[in-house]
């Protein structure tokens, strides 16, 4: 129990993280703190617009502006390369004849089982 | 027309050079849509850039990381640790509580993949590997005895139901005076 193992879908917490307590420097106290002060800035400006009286719009979220265009905008900063050509070919291609091939031949084993007789299945869901 | 980048595009369609239908379809950008800063650039290669795109996103210079210039389409977006929402301090008070989010926070990119409802990435009690053997053990044992009872069915032995009456002769409309066959359903 003692030895907890991290994998790629269970990190390892931060009570159990060894440089919580031991690797302690000036640094990294001071980069914690660098993060609370924007933290706390931005806490500051979102309290400030949330209890202005007079406001009447909508607070708008530049991190989700950003996040919604980053995810809508992907096309031009692709770039065609092996890696995502492979991508590609594997989602885009590979299934349309993977699947016509499937799909003709189990349907070529039914009609032969149909004309021949030998079809045992009597209730079928899927006609 | 109100479009952002329409003169160059007309100067490229008229010049006759470029790539084609690809400049037509990105040369140019409707002037209702979102300003140049807030999409996002290109893959930050100078130290200026960087400094540029981590205050963008409101993180500190150290900490900005892009995502690796592989062509995949992320530009200078800042990769974040995968964490999901489930693990982030449910007493602390956040802006947004449901999305256990302050405003203004940089966003990861998966982050409606690891909302509360979704994907749980924290910490197991018990080791993955240890996990994965006793699920898939217990599913692959019981198909395996499963497929071993289809092959070797075991059941009550059963015969063809018996009826007293020499076969319940008169309930299924014998004639009374006629003297049935004798039916033996039982030998001592």
């Amino acid at each position: 129990m003692a030895e907890y193992r991290e994998t790629p879908l269970a990190e390892r917490p931060k009570t159990l993280d060894p440089n919580e307590y031991f690797n302690v420097s000036l640094e990294k106290r001071g980069a914690e703190e660098a993060r609370a002060a924007f933290r706390a800035n931005l806490k500051r400006q979102y309290q400030m617009q949330l209890n202005n009286p007079h406001r009447k719009e909508l607070i708008e979220d530049p991190a989700l502006t950003n996040w919604v265009q980053a995810r809508g905008n992907i096309y031009p900063h692709f770039r065609p390369t092996q890696r995502t050509s492979m991508f590609g070919l594997a989602f885009g291609v590979v299934p349309l004849f993977f699947f016509y091939y499937v799909f003709k031949t189990t349907r070529d084993w039914k009609e032969e089982r149909i004309r021949s007789g030998t079809d045992t299945q009597k209730y079928r869901l899927t006609s | 027309m109100a479009g952002v980048g329409f003169r160059r595009l007309a100067k490229t369609l008229a010049k006759g050079k470029g790539p084609g239908l690809s400049a037509l379809l990105s040369g140019c950008r409707a002037a209702s849509g979102m300003s140049k800063d807030m999409i996002p650039g290109p893959y930050p290669k100078t130290p200026e850039e960087r400094a540029a795109a981590a205050k963008k996103y409101n993180l500190r210079v150290e900490d900005y990381e892009p995502y690796p210039d592989n062509g995949e389409g992320f530009g200078d977006y800042p990769k974040l640790p995968d964490k999901s929402q489930h693990e982030r301090d449910p007493w602390y008070n956040w802006d947004h509580p449901d999305l256990r989010r302050n405003w203004g926070e940089p966003i990861h990119w998966d982050f409606d993949m690891l909302t509360r409802n979704r994907v749980d990435m924290s910490p197991s009690p018990v080791s993955w590997s240890s996990m994965c053997k006793q699920l898939f053990g217990f599913i692959g044992f019981m198909l395996f005895m499963f497929y071993l009872g289809e092959k070797f069915p075991s059941y009550q032995p059963v015969a063809p139901k018996q009826y007293p009456y020499n076969d319940l002769y008169l309930e299924r409309g014998g004639d009374p005076e006629k003297q049935p066959e004798e039916v033996k359903n039982y030998e001592i």
